[in-house]
């Protein structure tokens, strides 16, 4: 069986065999900036010899199969990483906003509430002074703008996060749709031996990309995947995919459903989670202490009020409309009561010219009358509040983009394409091809030798 | 080993983090400040509002101390005019007491001192920006008005009402005396004391004894004024205080919320050799691969 047509068949083999190669050199150069492309090499096996006794001769060679390099760990640590990085790059991003309402400025709230006292101590030098006390009112006004527009700023802000809630959960559903059906893709053609590995490359892509937007943990069966938030909240099983819902809650916010059930507290990273942990949880919890600042401030100086006189000798009336009694949306809704400055009760005693109460207002200034605090110390606590989740969302924002980078970087060196390889490789295919089609051609002239003979 | 084949996404990172860095320097430069936004030091930011707060506060004290302190000064120059009156009456009385003097001479002295006691109700109900000093604390209200039924011939309208104004951390001053304490004290009524003289001279009885009585108004006017005294003086010592206070709290200001300009332009330089740098080297090694070489 050891002929010249057997040798011709080998020779072949080589041929084809390097031209596939060569092929996949080829498609590697191609998508050498596809993005979550794998760099693909063939797996060249020997083919299985012949035995013609009592020799054993070889076959020559078969492209077996063209595999994708990729480490399915890392890529998995990546997923997690994209989570984290995700999460933290849009808290960052939300706070950011938020901290300009509390970056010091002339109209701020610290400013508003120093020119205030800072009014009433000047009223306090002649409180009869019809111009000194409307410079109390005006600077009271001053004092509720500021509280009036940072606590709106704050609304509009979570009400942004909001639409940005309702964005995210049709990008995941688009993502989760895709994901299913690669996995069908996937799975008809590693069911039949076949190599799907574009197929893998595109889904792992959609896997990162949906990493960013929620927290997904992956879950690999057979020639398939299911895709689940990490509280188990199914998102992908097979070709399947389950679609979140959103709902819009009490507070006009949407929160998000899967399945008939709210899951809204349990998405704790990507995207989503950031989001939502700024709409709901940071941002409320700043929008509460502004609350606990203007009513405890609105409600010190109204007691403070009634138990002065005003200029004609009248018993004091509320300087600030009364805050709701429960707190909540008192920043947004503070106001002054009175527009005539002669109703300020400056007067102790019923006379106009008494600064009795107008000291005692004076004094809230360096009163414990916030949550055992003065006023301006607690606005500086706001502030720091603000500045440090801020600081801290940056910091692990960078940090995660740190190590997101470096497992990057080593997913690149195990399935990035490399030219340098792919070259080297192009000379080697090419080289091997030559070499077979030389054989090719010695096998004919050695035809030619025996056809000759023949004929001559 | 294999390297990753593609190192422009580290290289683009880390021209990101440089140029946020020069970013970051420039704002700092650009507005003096080190702490820009909250998070740029969450303490220092917080630090600074408190700070402000009472560098506001001290401004104001010296605000409301120099409006303080011009009604002061009138009530302490008042007095003195006061003191100078009563000295005046005491001659008139002295003279008055002299013998030699007939009726018509004593009526004649007697119009001179109604003259000085209408003086005196004038200087009483002295006003400053629109307010009676003398009145307590009604300074709406004409303190001393001209009574015919009153035995000293006027009568008070004020109150007995005091003011205190906050000019510093524990620490008010007040800022009047009532007119009852200033000319109505016991052993010591001008107004009393000036009718009693009027009266003595037109009746030619008891001069001497109204005399006595003006020297002892005229010594407590001079006790009163004191506190007039007292008070500019203190005001004095606060506004020298605040002053300090005022230039250590802006010196703290600058502490804890300056930039330092010198290392920031150091590190503005680091940053900007460190990205051009990487610009250079980027721009050197661009894509060569083993492609170029192969014919």
């Amino acid at each position: 069986m050891s002929g010249l047509n057997a040798s011709l068949a080998t020779a072949l083999s080589g041929l084809i065999t390097e031209q596939g190669a060569l092929q996949t050199t080829t498609n590697n150069v191609s998508n050498v900036n596809t993005p979550g492309y794998s760099r693909q090499e063939p797996v060249l096996v020997a083919s299985d010899p012949v035995v013609v006794n009592p020799l054993t001769f070889g076959t020559g060679v078969t492209l077996q199969n063209v595999e994708s390099i990729r480490d399915p760990i890392l890529e998995s640590r990546i997923q997690q990483e994209t989570q984290t990085q995700g999460q933290y790059s849009s808290l960052a991003q939300a706070l950011q906003q938020t901290q300009i309402d509390f970056t010091s400025n002339t109209g701020d709230i610290g400013s508003a509430i120093s020119s205030f006292f800072d009014s009433v101590n000047q009223l306090s030098t002649n409180p009869a002074d019809l111009s000194l006390r409307q410079g109390t009112l005006t600077a009271a006004g001053n004092v509720a703008t500021s509280f009036n527009t940072a606590a709106n700023n704050l609304t509009q802000q979570r009400t942004n996060l909001d639409l940005s809630v309702v964005q995210t959960v049709g990008q995941i559903n688009q993502f989760s749709q895709q994901i299913a059906r690669l996995n069908g893709l996937v799975g008809n053609l590693q069911n039949v031996g076949e190599n799907a590995g574009t197929f893998i490359d595109q889904r792992t892509q959609l896997i990162d990309q949906l990493s960013a937007l929620t927290d997904v943990s992956v879950i690999p069966s057979d020639n398939t995947l299911t895709l689940t938030t990490a509280n188990g909240v199914p998102l992908v099983t097979g070709q399947q995919s389950f679609q979140l819902q959103i709902q819009t809650n009490f507070a006009g916010l949407h929160d998000v459903y899967s399945q008939g059930s709210n899951i809204t507290g349990t998405i704790t990273s990507g995207q989503l989670g950031g989001t939502i942990q700024a709409r709901d949880r940071q941002i409320p919890a700043f929008q509460t202490q502004l609350d606990t600042l203007a009513a405890g401030l609105a409600n010190a100086v109204n007691a403070v009020q009634a138990g002065g006189f005003d200029l004609n000798g009248v018993a004091g009336t509320n300087l600030f409309t009364p805050p709701p009694v429960s707190g909540v949306g008192a920043a947004a809704s503070l106001s002054v009561a009175l527009t005539n400055p002669a109703l300020i009760a400056a007067s102790s005693d019923g006379t106009p010219g008494s600064n009795g109460n107008a000291e005692v207002l004076y004094a809230l200034r360096n009163q414990a009358v916030i949550s055992s605090q003065t006023p301006t110390a607690y606005y500086s606590g706001i502030v720091f509040n603000v500045g440090n989740e801020t600081a801290n969302a940056n910091a692990e924002q960078n940090a995660s983009a740190l190590v997101l980078q470096q497992l990057n970087d080593q997913r690149a060196s195990i399935s990035g394409v490399s030219l340098d390889q792919e070259a080297a490789n192009l000379v080697r295919y090419q080289q091997a091809y030559s070499a077979s089609a030389q054989v090719i051609s010695a096998i004919n002239s050695m035809m030619q030798t025996v056809i000759n003979m023949k004929t001559s | 080993m294999r390297v990753n084949p593609n190192p422009l996404p580290d290289v683009i990172a880390a021209l990101a983090q440089t140029q946020q860095q020069i970013n970051t320097d420039l704002q700092q430069i650009a507005s003096g400040q080190s702490v820009n936004v909250p998070s740029d030091n969450p303490s220092s930011a917080a630090e600074l509002i408190q700070n402000a707060g009472q560098a506001s506060e001290a401004d104001q004290f010296l605000r409301s101390a120099g409006s303080i302190q011009g009604e002061i000064q009138n009530a302490d120059s008042t007095l003195n005019s006061v003191t100078t009156s009563l000295q005046r009456a005491i001659s008139l009385g002295v003279e008055g007491a002299n013998g030699t003097l007939n009726s018509a001479d004593r009526q004649a002295v007697a119009t001179e001192v109604r003259g000085i006691q209408s003086q005196l109700v004038s200087l009483a109900n002295l006003t400053y920006q629109g307010n009676y000093v003398f009145a307590g604390t009604a300074t709406q209200t004409t303190p001393y008005v001209v009574d015919p039924n009153s035995s000293s011939g006027v009568s008070y309208k004020g109150n007995s009402g005091i003011n205190s104004v906050t000019l510093g951390n524990h620490f008010a001053l007040q800022t009047n005396l009532p007119g009852s304490q200033v000319f109505s004290a016991a052993g010591g009524d001008v107004f009393q004391s000036i009718q009693d003289l009027i009266n003595s001279l037109e009746s030619g009885t008891g001069i001497d004894t109204a005399v006595t009585e003006l020297g002892k108004a005229s010594n407590s006017i001079d006790a009163q004024r004191v506190f007039y005294g007292n008070a500019l003086n203190q005001l004095s010592a606060q506004q020298t205080y605040l002053g300090t206070e005022t230039a250590q709290l802006a010196q703290r200001q600058n502490t804890i919320g300056a930039a330092d300009l010198s290392s920031v332009i150091s590190n503005l330089t680091t940053a900007e050799t460190a990205h051009q740098a990487t610009l250079q080297a980027v721009g050197q090694t661009a894509r060569i691969d083993l492609f170029d070489f192969i014919k």
